[in-house]
This record gives C-alpha cells, structure tokens and sequence, in this order.
C-alpha cells in the first residue's frame, strides 16, 4: 500500500506540472493584455508600458515561462497583479476557507445522503421512498447557485424580515466581532455563518448519493448473508449498519472521488453567493482580471487538490474492501 | 465505527448550532478597549517591514487607551458594503481605484485640500497656500499637528516625496496627466522649511485639482522603495500606516477592511471621528448585499441598481441617498467605418433613440440624458446644448440619413448607399451588464424604425476592450461607461494626436475641436473658461462621436440608524469622520 500511494504521488508531479504549463499558455495567449486592465485611461503610453515592466510581462512569453518555473521551484508563485500580494500568501488566507467549505458540505452530503438512501432501502416502496426520490431529484436538478440563493432569501432575508427564531447571516465566514468573541462563540460564529453555504452545495450532492445508495442497499440486502445474520438473531440495526452498509458503500465510495473536482468547481457559485472569501472566486475573478500569477497559482493549487483526492478515494476503497490489494 | 463516529460528530455540531441561536443573530457587539494589537500582528506576521510597522502603530496608539470617548456621540461600529474591492489598498503612488482613491482621500490618509459643493477647495492637511499672481508658482503651507500613525509628523519632506514619485515615470502613477502643467525638472519642488513646500508651474486651469487627488504618503516608510517596486510593496494591501482620521486595522482577503478612529486626529479638522470602528466589506452578489442591507448586517449599500430601489424604499430599515455623480453611458461610434464616417449618419442615430424613455425605464428616472460630457452640477455645464439640436425626432433623423446619401433603394426597410453598403452596424456591449445589453436591445428596435439595422453583440469584457481600443478597432458602436474627472479633459478621446491610443475608439479628427481640446486647459480663469466650454460641447454635438445617453445619478442604500451622512458627487465616503449613530443603536 505505501508503494502504492508513494508511486501515485510522484507520477502526480509531472501530471500537475503538464497540467500548469498547458493552462499558462492558454491564458497568455488569450486576448486583453493584463497591463492595460490595471492602467488608468489618462495614462501615457509610455507610463502603461513601464506598468508592464513593473509587472513582469515585457519578457517573450517563452522566457516568462521559464521564470516562472524557476520561482516555482523555490516555492514562490509571484505576486498578483490585481492584489499586490505575494500570491502564497493570498493562497494561504483564503484556501483554509474553501476547505472547510468543502469538506463540511462533503461530511454532510454524504452523511444525510447515506441515511436517506438507507432509509428508503429499508422502506422501499413505501410512501417514504418515493417522497425522497421525488425531492432528492428536485435538488439534484437544482442549479447550485439558484439553491444558494433561494436559501439566502428564505433562511435570511424572510427569516429575519418576518421575525423567525432562527435567521441565518447571508454572507462571510464570520461577524464583523469576531475578534471580540470568547472560543465557544467564535465556534459558534463559524458555524452559523458555515450553515447556509454548505447546507446549499451539500443539498445538490446528498441527492446523488441518496440514490446510489439506496440502489446498493437493495442489491446487498438481497444477499444470502444478511438472511444469515438475521437467522443468527442480531438485530436490524447491526445488520443493517454493520454488516450491509460495509458493502454497499462501496461503489459509494467511487463518488467520492468523482464529486471532488465538482466540488471546488461548484464552491465557485457558492463562494460568490455568499461572499465566502475562499479559493474559488480567487481563481474566477483572476481569470476575468488576467491575473495571470494567481491564476496559475490557484490551478496548480486545485489540480494537486484534485490528484490527492482521487488518491485518497483510490485508498478508502481498499480499506473498504479487502478483496482490493494495491501492489 | 466510522458511521458511529460520524453521527456524533454530527450530534455534538447540532447541539453547538441550537446553543449558538439562542442569541440574536446580527446585532453587533459594543467595541471593547483597544484591540489593535492582536489583528495588526495577525495582519502583518509574514512580513518584516509589516511587523516593524505595526509595532510602531501600537506602541504610538497605546498611549490613548483608556481615554473617555468625548461625546456621546462617539461610538459604535458601521458597516460599507459594495460590490467592488479595494484592489492596490492604501498605495496612492499606483491606485487608480474610485474605491481605493475614495479610502486614500477620506479615511486613511490626507490630501492637501479638498473641495466644497461647488468644487472650490477648502483647506486639510494644508493650512493655506499662495499662488504667485502669474500663476507659475504655488506655496503650500502644511499643518504642523498631523501625525502618522505610527507617531512621525507629517511635514513638508512628505509633500514633496509624493510629488516626486507622482511625476517618476519608473512608478506608472496613474494619474501622470494631472502635472503636465507642473515643473518637474530638479528645481521643480522646494522645501523651504519643515511645513512649507513650494512648488513651480505653467499657468493652467484647475492647477489645485492634483492635490485634491493625490494623498500624501509616508517618506519615512516609503521612501527608500525602488519606483518599480511600489506597486507590490506590502504597503499598500498588508499593513499601510496612514495619517487620516482613521487606523487601519485589519485587511481580510477578498473579504474586508476594517479601520479604527484616530484619537490623535486634530482638533481643528473635527478631532476623533465619532465611530469607533469602519468595516468595509466585499460582496460581490447582488442579492446577498441587498440581503444584508435589508437585515441589518451592512449598514450602507453602496451603487444599488434601480431595480434594486423599490426593496430600499419598502423598507422601514433603510433609506435611499441620490445624488448626481459624473459618470455617464454613452454609445461610442467608430467614424472609420464606411456607415459611420458621415457625422449625419450619427446624428441621425441619436435623433433617432428615445433617451429620455431610457432614462425612464432603465434608471427608474435616476439620470438626466447627457448631450456632451460635462456632468450636470460642473460649473461647465450648460443645459441647452443639444437639448434641441439632438432631441428624439425620428423624421429629423430620416431627413439627415437621406441628405448623407443613405436611402432604402431596395425596399428591404434597410437604407443603402449609392455604392449599395447597407446601413447594418452591429452595437457591441460587455457581458454580465444587463443595462447595456437593454440598451443596445432598445436603440435595435428604434433604429429599425428609420431604416438602420442594428445587431447587438455581447463580448467578453478584456476581449471587448481589446477590439474598442487596438487596431483594427473591431467594432461599428459599442455601449459603454465613461467616469469624469473634476478636470475636465477629453483630450484622450477625440483628439486627433491620439487617434491611435486606446481611448481613441470613435477616430475622431477635427482640427477645431483639438484646438478646443489644446486651448481649454490653459485658461486658469472659471468665468473665462465657461462660454469656452460651452462652445467647445456645441462642435461635439455636431460632431456626435458618441451618442451621449445620461449621466446616471448615484443611489446609496443606507441603515436609517446612521446619521450625518452626507455624499454627493464628491464621493461616498466624504465626510466619513462625521457619521455618528445614537448610543441606544449601537
């Protein structure tokens, strides 16, 4: 298993650095030049020129490259244009926040994904059954961002228009006091402001992973050894969660995987609903900006996310099933 | 196991969130004595030149903690919320931000003057000034009680420092343009003493106007910087020290800015702002801005849509600020294409749109249709020109198309020319503005009434820029915005020395507008100045490069608990320092 995950990673270098250099080229050769987006129109052309020179892009676009490199190689990815920060430091406030975001809304997706299609696999057929699977295809055909501010409408503005005992805040990761509040009420703080957004993103996903499951569920509830551990006498609960839910997570597992590049993906919406500072929005207004240092830094970022995503999915599979062996 | 585990955390989450409800979701919290210390340190720790900066900062404010506020008036913490960030931060040498320009000029740093209602400047950080009588030579007298936060004088050596990066070409400042006039040889700028600066000129109009715009910034701090190195120094975004009424805090990435009031601000300017704490934040959704406006979270909206006005006006929360401003949207044409070299054909093309209908629809009526470009409350401005010359008149606008030749020979409803060209231009507008793409989707319909056809074009907005303003100018008309300054000066635009610059987009060449354009700057006189100006917009309604549409007026959104709150064409944020909410509000 170890040579397996060290072999991963190490074939995963040369994939992320093809990958960088190919997203290079394509955005400096992309119509509008940097440059004039960050001069003011009363500027001289010689002023707007040596805006350039202060910027870095009066080079040829082969020796950029090279220089690029060579500071990606000492761990410096440059300073953005748009916000005059060394773009490591950028990267570094704002990724902690599209993880969590992340992260939380996979937690939860997955959890009441789970839940709910095992519910429905026990209760299939049932009036339960297909009241989820009706609602679980409406939000799987749900826009993110149209969920997104459908609940900042609901969960904010009427909640807190009409007076509701729970109105959420609409945007941000924390209070304009935050740097006032004791621990248990800066958790608190992150947790309410963490509500809306994840609750939106992990709406869209649990739909998915409800139906997977759900279809698992059946085909493993079918087999001869749950009606042997019935007969042993165990109770529903164990066979269900102990001893069904272990195989039927498998092809679930594989989504795990697959969801993770949709999900820094759809943090892009959910990050510019909400206006949660975080790594998404960064890379989509750099793009809009041509902001090329940011960019770049923001895609090497993502892509390496990526490769340690499926790795990760590539190992719980193994743990998950043990008929599974790496060599 | 795993599941097991999972649902308790999930258990023990639910559990924090129904305890965390309890209490009221957005009020805000009283600011508790100096918290300075712990953000600065957050804020600056990659940096050394931030971490030497932001001790210095609350070594020099610590002396003021435990001061009573002076009034009850003073408190309190508000909230400015917009659409926008505030891209190069504090840096003055390379902003050139309307937001960012907005925060130099009113809450962090000082200019040397500003100016009142009628664009008069009135003393800041200078006390007074002289101009020789020839007007080649100006004298700056400098407070003498303004410190920078970190406890320096702000003095003459600063003055001249600002000035001598503004005109370094090394550091691109933006606004170059401003000290064209200004003599900026070696013995351009003289320090006579610690808080008198001198400085040498041609005689030209509005010569005050740069020191309205440009602040003053550190020498101390900055002045060892190489020029080329200005725009990503630290400075500017991670720990900027200023000298204005309030401390900068804390800058949250793509997120917020949060500035405290300057105990040490002189008594004379208004002393200690009246807020203790200003948040600007960022939010880039409409919808959540609006959102936070209406439930209290943000107190100020900045630049709603009209069609966001009606929620501002329903609520019993907020309240609507509108006050002209001087930017207007305009239908740019390029007169080197063969249907549009013909300035008939561009009259017609403005005789035949119903502005005043757009302004209706479009702005809700919170704009005045523009006929040139001096925005209604400048001293320039003279309201009948091209009220009738350029009025909506559809059999006009047919009259002057048939005179330039273009007539419908094939009875197709589009008109051609002798050479058989049709009248078909395509109107090019940015993606993501509604208004624009309305606007090109109204002049369509309109236009076709008299024979023009009119096919919008939405284009991805560098690409956009790139066709407007490099050859070969890939466009027929193109909706776009144009933001003025105090200085008038259209010389970028139409004249014909800049043809090929990037601004040039409609190629305009007339020899009696450049004069126009080369004479105005130079008649340091306003009463002088103004029948100049009025005949100077006279030859640009002849000449109709653009279609002028309206100066839109500018719309705030504002909690009704803040008070003293004045903004005009100056700015939003213009007397920032005086805003005040009452104690039981807070």
């Amino acid at each position: 298993m170890r040579t397996f995950i060290a072999r991963r990673l190490l074939g995963a270098i040369p994939l992320v650095l093809g990958i960088a250099t190919i997203i290079f080229f394509v955005v400096n050769l992309a119509p509008g030049d940097p440059a004039d987006r960050f001069s003011s129109p009363t500027m001289s052309a010689e002023a707007r020129e040596q805006v350039r020179v202060n910027m870095g892009l009066d080079q040829p676009i082969h020796i950029r490259y090279v220089r690029w490199l060579g500071a990606l190689a000492q761990g410096d990815l440059g300073v953005s244009f748009s916000r005059n920060r060394p773009v490591v430091d950028i990267i570094q406030e704002l990724l902690p926040n599209t993880l969590l975001l992340s992260f939380t809304a996979i937690g939860v997706a997955f959890v009441m994904g789970i839940l709910l299609g095992i519910l429905q696999a026990v209760r299939q057929y049932s009036l339960l059954d297909s009241i989820a699977s009706i609602v679980g295809l409406f939000f799987y055909s749900m826009p993110s961002f149209w969920l997104a501010l459908m609940m900042v409408l609901v969960f904010s503005l009427f909640a807190s228009v009409w007076g509701w005992p729970i109105s959420f805040p609409p945007s941000d990761i924390q209070d304009i006091d935050y740097a006032f509040f004791s621990p248990i009420e800066k958790v608190q703080d992150r947790l309410m402001h963490l509500a809306l957004p994840a609750t939106s993103l992990a709406l869209v996903l649990a739909a998915g992973i409800a139906r997977y499951t759900r279809t698992s569920m059946l085909e493993e509830i079918r087999q001869d050894f749950v009606r042997t551990a019935r007969a042993k006498g165990l109770s529903e609960p164990v066979v269900i969660f102990k001893h069904t839910l272990r195989n039927a997570l498998i092809p679930v597992i594989t989504l795990v995987g697959l969801y993770l590049p949709f999900l820094f993906s759809g943090t892009v919406f959910i990050e510019s609903v909400f206006a949660w500072p975080g790594m998404g929005k960064l890379v989509v207004d750099a793009i809009l900006q041509r902001d090329y240092p940011i960019i770049m830094g923001g895609s090497l970022v993502f892509a390496m996310m990526v490769v340690v995503g499926n790795l990760v999915a590539d190992v719980l599979y193994a743990v998950v099933d043990p008929r599974i062996r790496y060599d | 196991m795993r599941v097991r585990l999972t649902r308790l955390i999930l258990v023990a989450g639910l559990a924090v969130t129904i305890g965390a409800c309890g209490g009221d979701g957005g009020a805000s919290r009283e600011a508790g004595p100096w918290m300075l210390e712990a953000s600065l340190a957050e804020a600056g720790a990659a940096v050394q030149f931030c971490e030497e900066v932001t001790a210095n900062v609350s070594a020099y404010m610590s002396q003021f903690e435990g001061q009573m506020p002076p009034s009850e008036r003073h408190g309190g913490a508000v909230v400015v919320a917009s659409i926008g960030d505030i891209p190069d931060g504090m840096n003055n040498h390379v902003s050139q931000d309307y937001t960012a320009s907005q925060h130099q000029s009113f809450v962090n740093l000082m200019t040397l003057v500003k100016y009142d209602e009628d664009q008069n400047p009135e003393p800041y950080l200078a006390e007074s000034w002289e101009v020789s009588d020839d007007a080649s030579e100006i004298t700056f007298h400098i407070r003498d009680d303004v410190y920078w936060h970190d406890g320096e004088l702000t003095d003459a050596y600063d003055v001249a420092y600002t000035f001598k990066r503004a005109i370094d070409p090394e550091t691109a400042f933006p606004n170059a343009a401003y000290w064209t006039h200004y003599e900026q040889g070696p013995d351009g700028v003289e320090v006579v003493d610690s808080f008198t600066v001198k400085f040498q000129m041609r005689p030209h109009a509005d010569y005050i106007d740069p020191w309205r715009a440009t602040t003053i910034m550190p020498e101390h701090l900055l002045g060892d910087v190489p020029s080329a190195e200005l725009r990503q120094h630290p400075y500017g975004t991670v720990c900027p020290v200023g000298n204005g009424p309030f401390i900068f805090v804390e800058h949250r990435e793509a997120a917020s800015w949060t500035f405290q009031a300057n105990p040490a601000f002189p008594a004379d300017l208004g002393g200690r702002p009246y807020l203790d704490r200003y948040v600007y934040r960022v939010i880039t959704e409409r919808t959540t801005l609006l959102t936070e406006l209406l439930t209290g979270g943000v107190d100020v909206f900045i630049r709603p849509f009209p069609d966001e006005v009606q929620a501002i006006l329903d609520s019993d929360v907020v309240d609507l600020l509108r006050y002209p401003f001087r930017g207007y949207v305009l239908v740019g044409w390029n007169a080197r294409r063969p249907q549009l070299a013909d300035k008939r054909v561009r009259q017609a093309l403005t005789r035949g749109t119903n502005r005043q209908e757009i302004v209706d629809a479009l702005l809700q009526g919170y704009g005045t249709v523009a006929n040139g470009s001096v925005p209604p409350f400048h001293w320039a401005y003279d309201p009948s020109i091209g009220r009738d010359a350029m009025s909506y008149d559809q059999d006009a606008a047919r009259a002057l198309l048939a005179a330039a030749g273009w007539v419908d020979r094939d009875g197709d409803g589009v008109r051609e020319n002798a050479a058989g060209v049709r009248l078909a231009i395509s109107i090019k507008y940015n993606h993501g503005n509604d208004m624009r793409q309305d606007i090109a989707e109204i002049m369509q319909a309109q236009l076709s009434q008299i024979g023009v056809e009119v096919t919008p074009m939405v284009v991805e907005w560098g690409t956009l820029l790139d066709q407007i303003g490099q050859t070969p100018r890939d466009f027929d008309g193109v909706v776009m915005g144009w933001i003025v300054e105090y200085k008038l000066d259209d010389t970028d635009l139409f004249h014909s020395d800049n043809i090929s610059e990037t601004y040039a987009w409609s190629g305009t060449q007339r020899p009696d507008i450049d004069r126009f354009l080369e004479e105005l700057p130079l008649v340091v006189d306003r009463e002088e100045a103004k029948p100049i100006w009025s005949e100077y917009q006279e030859l640009l309604v002849d000449e109709q490069p653009y279609t002028f549409f309206f100066f839109d007026d500018r719309l705030d959104g504002i909690n009704k608990r803040l008070r003293g709150v004045e903004m005009d064409a100056r700015g939003e944020w213009l007397n920032i320092k005086d805003w005040w909410i009452p104690a039981d509000q807070r």
